[in-house]
C-alpha cells in the first residue's frame, strides 16, 4: 500500500519552510505532487494520504487536496486519510459534504471513521465492521468476522455511497483493516 | 484643497461609520485625516485607516496626510502595533512617530502585516500559532481544537484578500480585555483593504441571480450564507463559511463590510444588527472576528 507523507509533499513542492497547509496554490502544489507520486506506482489498488506530520489544513487546501483529489482519482483507486485530527476533519467534511463525496480517515489513535456525504445506513454499516475488534492484534490494527453474505451487503452499501471505496467483489469478506 | 477627516477618539467597529462618513468621497480633494486627539484605536480601526490612506493615495489628487496621536502612550502603542511602518507608504506623516519597532506581546499578537499573496498567508497563519494557542487555551479557555480553528480562520480571512481584493491588505491580531463592553477578555481578528468589494468581486458569476436586489447587501448575504464564489469552481466558497461555523461556534462575532452594507453574526452578548444597508460608500472589505473567553460552565 503506498503512504504519502502530505508535509513531505508540501516541504518538497512549495517550500521547505512551510509546515502547515494552507491557500489554494500551496493545495494545488500538494495535489500535484500526491498525483506525480501515484503516477510513479499506478498499479497500487489503495493509497494512503497520511497527514500525520501536518499541523493545519484550512478549507481551501482541503477543497485542493481532499476534494479535487477524490474528484479526479477516487474512481481509478481507493484512498484512505491516515493520521487526521479533529481540526482536519473540521476542514475536510464540509468539503465532501459540499461535493458529495465520502472518505475512509483514520485518527491518530487508530479510529477508524467515515466523512463526508453518507447515508446514515452505510454510517451504521462501517461501524459494525470499525466497532468489533479482536483482542490480541497489535494497537492499530483491527479484525472483523463476518458471515460473507452480511459482509458483502455491507461492504456494498459503503462503496455506493463513497468514491473511495472499491468494487465490493474485490475485497475480502473479512479481514484486518491495513 | 484640502479637507479634514477626523479620526473618532475611540476609534474602533463602532465608530467606524462615523469614520467612513467623515472620508465620503476620497477622490476629489487632499485629505488631511486627523488623528491628533484620538485616544485609542482598535486593530480594525487601525487596519481601516490604512485602507482609507492607500484608496486615497491611489485615487485622490495626492498622497494624503496624517497627523500622528499627541499623546505619547497612544502613538507607542499604534507604533507597536505595527501602524506607522505601513502608514508611511500612503501618508505623508506629521508629528512625532514613535521610534518602536513592531513587537509582539501579551496583546498584539499579530502586528499589521500586509497580505499580497500566498506567501504573507503562511507567514500569518506560521508566527500567530505559536503565540495564539497559550492565549486561546489558557485565558479564553477554548479547547486545544478551538486554537487549530482559529488559525484556519485567520487564513481564510486573509486569503480573501488575495483572491477577491485585487489588491493587497492587512491584518492584525490582538487580545485584551473587553472590561466595560464584555467583562471578559477576548482575541480580535481585523483584516482590511482597499480592493473591489464583494459586489463587484461576485458580479460576473451572481449578480443576475438576484437581477434587481443585487447590492452590497446582497453580495454580502450570498457570500456568507450561499457560499458564492467569482469563481465557477463549485468548491470555491467555503472560506467565509467556515469561519461564521467557528464564531458560532465558540459564541464569537464576526462582521463583514463592503461598499455600503455591513453583515454579521451577533452572538448574544453584542447588540450589532445582522444586516446594515445604506451606509456611506467605503472602498474594500473590511472583516472582523471577535473570540471571547469562554463563560465558565
Amino acid at each position: 500500500m503506498q503512504r504519502i507523507d502530505l508535509k513531505a509533499i508540501l516541504q518538497r513542492t512549495v517550500s521547505s519552510t512551510y509546515g502547515d497547509l494552507v491557500t489554494r496554490p500551496t493545495g494545488k502544489a500538494v495535489r500535484d505532487g500526491i498525483q506525480a507520486a501515484l503516477d510513479d506506482v499506478d498499479s497500487e489498488p489503495v493509497a494512503v494520504i497520511d497527514f500525520s506530520t501536518v499541523r493545519l489544513l484550512d478549507y481551501s487546501c482541503a477543497d485542493e487536496i481532499v476534494g479535487k483529489l477524490l474528484l479526479e482519482q477516487g474512481g481509478a483507486r481507493a484512498f484512505l486519510l491516515q493520521g487526521v485530527t479533529a481540526s482536519h476533519c473540521e476542514a475536510i467534511e464540509p468539503v465532501l459534504q459540499r461535493h458529495k463525496l465520502a472518505a475512509i480517515a483514520r485518527d491518530r489513535e487508530g479510529r477508524v471513521r467515515m466523512l463526508g456525504h453518507i447515508p446514515e445506513a452505510a454510517r451504521k454499516a462501517l461501524s459494525a465492521l470499525t466497532d468489533r475488534t479482536e483482542p490480541g492484534l497489535p494497537a492499530g490494527e483491527s479484525a472483523v468476522f463476518l458471515p460473507e453474505r452480511t459482509a458483502k451487503a455491507m461492504l456494498r452499501l459503503l462503496h455506493s455511497s463513497s468514491a473511495t471505496t472499491r468494487d465490493p467483489a474485490d475485497s475480502p469478506s473479512a479481514g484486518t483493516a491495513e | 484643497m484640502t479637507r479634514v477627516v477626523n479620526v473618532p477618539g475611540s476609534f474602533d467597529s463602532r465608530t467606524f461609520e462615523q469614520f467612513a462618513k467623515a472620508c465620503g468621497d476620497m477622490t476629489d480633494d487632499r485629505l488631511l485625516f486627523d488623528a491628533h486627539a484620538t485616544q485609542w484605536a482598535s486593530p480594525f480601526g487601525l487596519v481601516g485607516l490604512l485602507a482609507a490612506g492607500q484608496w486615497a493615495a491611489e485615487h485622490g489628487p495626492e498622497r494624503p496626510l496624517l497627523t500622528v496621536p499627541s499623546d505619547r502612550d497612544v502613538a507607542h502603542y499604534w507604533g507597536r502595533a505595527g501602524f506607522f511602518a505601513h502608514a508611511a507608504d500612503w501618508y505623508e506623516l506629521h508629528g512625532k512617530v514613535p521610534r518602536v519597532t513592531p513587537a509582539y506581546s501579551s496583546d498584539v499578537l499579530l502586528a499589521i502585516t500586509p497580505v499580497r499573496g500566498s506567501d504573507d498567508v503562511h507567514g500569518v497563519v506560521e508566527s500567530v500559532q505559536e503565540r495564539s494557542a497559550a492565549i486561546l487555551s489558557s485565558e479564553l479557555g477554548l479547547e486545544a481544537t478551538a486554537t487549530m480553528g482559529f488559525a484556519m480562520a485567520l487564513s481564510e480571512a486573509c486569503q480573501n484578500i488575495v483572491e477577491h481584493a485585487g489588491t493587497s491588505g492587512w491584518v492584525a491580531v490582538q487580545a485584551y480585555h473587553w472590561r466595560r463592553r464584555l467583562g471578559r477578555r477576548v482575541v480580535v481578528i481585523a483584516v482590511a483593504d482597499a480592493g473591489i468589494g464583494f459586489r463587484r468581486s461576485l458580479e460576473a458569476t451572481q449578480a443576475n441571480r438576484f437581477g434587481d436586489r443585487w447590492s452590497d447587501a446582497t453580495a454580502l448575504e450570498a457570500a456568507l450564507f450561499q457560499g458564492a464564489s467569482r469563481f465557477r469552481d463549485p468548491g470555491r466558497g467555503q472560506g467565509l463559511g467556515g469561519i461564521a461555523r467557528y464564531v458560532n461556534r465558540w459564541s464569537g462575532k464576526l462582521a463583514v463590510r463592503s461598499g455600503t452594507a455591513r453583515i454579521s453574526i451577533v452572538p448574544s452578548w453584542d447588540d450589532d444588527q445582522p444586516l446594515t444597508e445604506g451606509l456611506t460608500p467605503f472602498p474594500g472589505s473590511q472583516v472582523l472576528m471577535i473570540v471571547p473567553a469562554q463563560e465558565a460552565q
